[in-house]
Order: structure tokens, then C-alpha cells, then sequence
């Protein structure tokens, strides 16, 4: 999510037009962000709602000393976070829908290539996490918070935040090999049949 | 040389989370442990893979775009300057209005009502009997 300076700054200038054009912009990214915390599509529309009723109150404030990219994600994890204490989670994300790269299409090497397709899998293994583990995965390790900030967010000691993420990757690396085991064994089976056959 | 069981809680752990000290021990045990060298760049492939998810959108249902925009259209059109300054003049108009016609109605309702005579709340009256005095008293 790329955002100019100077729509930005049209925006808090009163530009209803760079306004708008600044949230058609980012309401995929705040969606998603949201949908990774909040863990239900409908709760997550809802703080995107709410993350964008709060810009507009404080726009003006923004300083431009973080990008303004970084300052919408807090502003969502903020969002989201007030969200979650008033309500209890609904339901579990269930066949989470499968993402799109948004991200410019420059050349990039393998490793990022690969890293990108195994993101794309890994949405779905994130949404299982408990809720507590998934929030602290999601905000330092998919969107950078400092584990300060992430306990801050979340009302928590910076030391419960890393027994929770300590747990959250160990979890997440063991499931993603056993899937990932699972779907080797699956395609070997499967060349073994039509090796059969042939 | 630290053992594995040591050594596997700094595994997960980026480099900006642990210490120099567990840094440079981790940095040891992997160099000479394959076992410990596979999970760590498990470990970081998953940190790679997940940094890249901060790239993936998911669509959000229909209409939410509209909906976001109608809702800040709504709160920008009520918080603009102008529309604030005409909103506060309004307000306050109507609510002179409102406590003016609240003040006449209550001197309405107050003024003295007129009784007719032998018409109104119920007096007690007593018989006009003598007062005990210290003589009376006495005689009897």
C-alpha cells in the first residue's frame, strides 16, 4: 500500500476528492489488516468503517514523521483492539479468502517469489492461530510492530508478548510441515498410482 | 558447546529479540549442529513468508467501499468548518426558541387562579372552646 504525500496532504488540506481517492486507495490493506486481527469479515468491515471515521478526525493531526502507511496501521490495530474488548469473538474464520498480490509488479528474486507463495498459504494457517497468539504474530511479524508497540497494543508485558509469539511461530512452523509433508506424501502417492496404471 | 535443548526457545526469535550474548550463542550452535541449522532456516523462511503476507490483500465484501464512503462523507460534510460555525448558530437559535417557549408556558401554568368562594382546599375548623386557664382550673 503506496500512498503519495500529496494526496495525503490534499486530504487534511479539506480535499474531499484526495480524501476518498485515499481510502479507495487503502481499504483493501486496513480490510485485511483488520481481517487478520479480528479474525470475521463482518467485524472486520466494521473497523475498517471505523478506522476511516477516525482519519478524518485526526488527519490533521498527522505529522508525516512515519509514513503514512505505518500511522494507518496503527490506527487499525488501535481500532482493532477496541473493537475486540467490546465484543467476543463471533466466529472463526473459516476458508479465509485466498489473497491477492497487490504489491507492484517489479522483478524479484526467487526467494521473494517463493516467500509470496508460501504467504499465500500460510493466510489460512494464521487464521487458526488462537486468537492471542494470531494478534501478536500478525502485528510483529506480518506488519513490523516493535514488540513495544505490540504490547502496548494489546495491553500486554513486552515478555508475554514474546512467550506468545515464541509459541505462535513454533506452532505454525510445525503445521505448516505437516501440511506441507501431507502434500508430499499426497503427490507421491499420486505418481505412484498413474505410475501403476501407466 | 551449548546443547540443542538450550538452544531451541532463541530458534523463533529474530535477532532484534534476543540479546548480543544469545545472538552470538545461537550463531555458534547452528554452525556446528545441521539438525539446529534446519530448524533455523525454517524458522526464517516462515519470518520471510510471513513479512510477504503485509503485501496480500483479501477484497472485502461488496458495497463496503460505498459504505465507508457515504459514513466519512456524512462525518466530513458534519465536521466542516462552515457547516460547524451554521450548525452552532442554528443550534443556539433553537435553543432560545426552545427555553423561551418552555418559560412562557410555565408563567402560564403559575399564574394565581382565582377561587370562588366556598370552592378550594378544605379548611379544619375548630369549635371555639374555652382555654384553660390556672383560675378555671382552680374553681373546678
Amino acid at each position: 500500500m503506496e500512498v503519495d504525500r500529496e494526496l495525503v496532504e490534499a486530504a487534511q488540506a479539506g480535499d474531499r476528492w484526495a480524501l476518498e481517492e485515499l481510502v479507495r486507495r487503502t481499504h483493501r490493506s486496513v480490510y485485511t489488516c483488520a481481517l487478520r486481527l479480528v479474525g470475521n469479515p463482518d467485524d472486520a468491515a466494521d473497523v475498517t468503517q471505523d478506522v476511516y471515521l477516525r482519519v478524518v478526525r485526526k488527519l490533521g493531526g498527522f505529522r508525516h514523521e512515519a509514513s503514512f502507511s505505518t500511522w494507518l496501521n496503527r490506527v487499525t490495530t488501535n481500532v482493532a483492539m477496541s473493537t475486540l474488548k467490546r465484543r467476543t469473538r463471533r466466529f472463526a474464520v473459516e476458508g479465509a479468502a485466498v489473497p491477492a498480490d497487490t504489491r507492484d509488479p517489479a522483478p524479484e528474486p526467487a526467494e521473494r517469489a517463493e516467500a509470496v507463495a508460501l504467504a499465500r498459504r500460510l493466510e489460512a494457517l494464521v487464521a487458526e492461530l488462537p486468537e492471542g497468539q494470531r494478534q501478536v504474530l500478525v502485528l510483529r511479524d506480518v506488519y513490523g510492530q516493535s514488540t513495544e508497540e505490540v504490547a502496548n497494543a494489546m495491553g500486554l508485558t513486552p515478555g508475554a508478548v514474546k512467550v506468545r509469539l515464541f509459541r505462535a511461530r513454533e506452532r505454525l512452523k510445525a503445521t505448516l510441515e505437516a501440511t506441507e509433508g501431507a502434500q508430499v506424501v499426497a503427490m507421491t502417492g499420486r505418481r505412484r498410482a498413474t505410475g501403476r496404471r501407466s | 558447546m551449548t546443547t540443542c535443548h538450550a538452544i531451541r526457545p532463541l530458534l523463533p526469535a529474530r535477532a532484534d529479540e534476543l540479546t548480543l550474548s544469545e545472538v552470538r550463542i545461537r550463531a555458534d550452535h547452528v554452525a556446528a549442529c545441521t539438525r539446529c541449522a534446519a530448524e533455523a532456516a525454517a524458522y526464517t523462511r516462515l519470518g520471510q513468508a510471513l513479512s510477504a503476507m503485509a503485501g496480500l490483500e483479501v477484497d472485502p465484501a461488496d458495497g463496503t467501499l460505498e459504505r465507508i464512503l457515504v459514513a466519512i462523507g456524512r462525518r466530513t460534510v458534519v465536521t466542516g468548518p462552515r457547516v460547524l460555525a451554521a450548525a452552532g448558530a442554528s443550534g443556539a437559535l433553537v435553543a432560545t426558541v426552545v427555553v423561551a417557549r418552555a418559560v412562557h408556558h410555565r408563567r402560564q401554568t403559575r399564574r394565581p387562579v382565582r377561587r370562588r368562594p366556598g370552592v378550594g382546599r378544605l379548611r379544619l375548623r375548630l369549635p371555639n372552646l374555652p382555654v384553660p386557664t390556672p383560675a378555671l382550673a382552680r374553681a373546678k
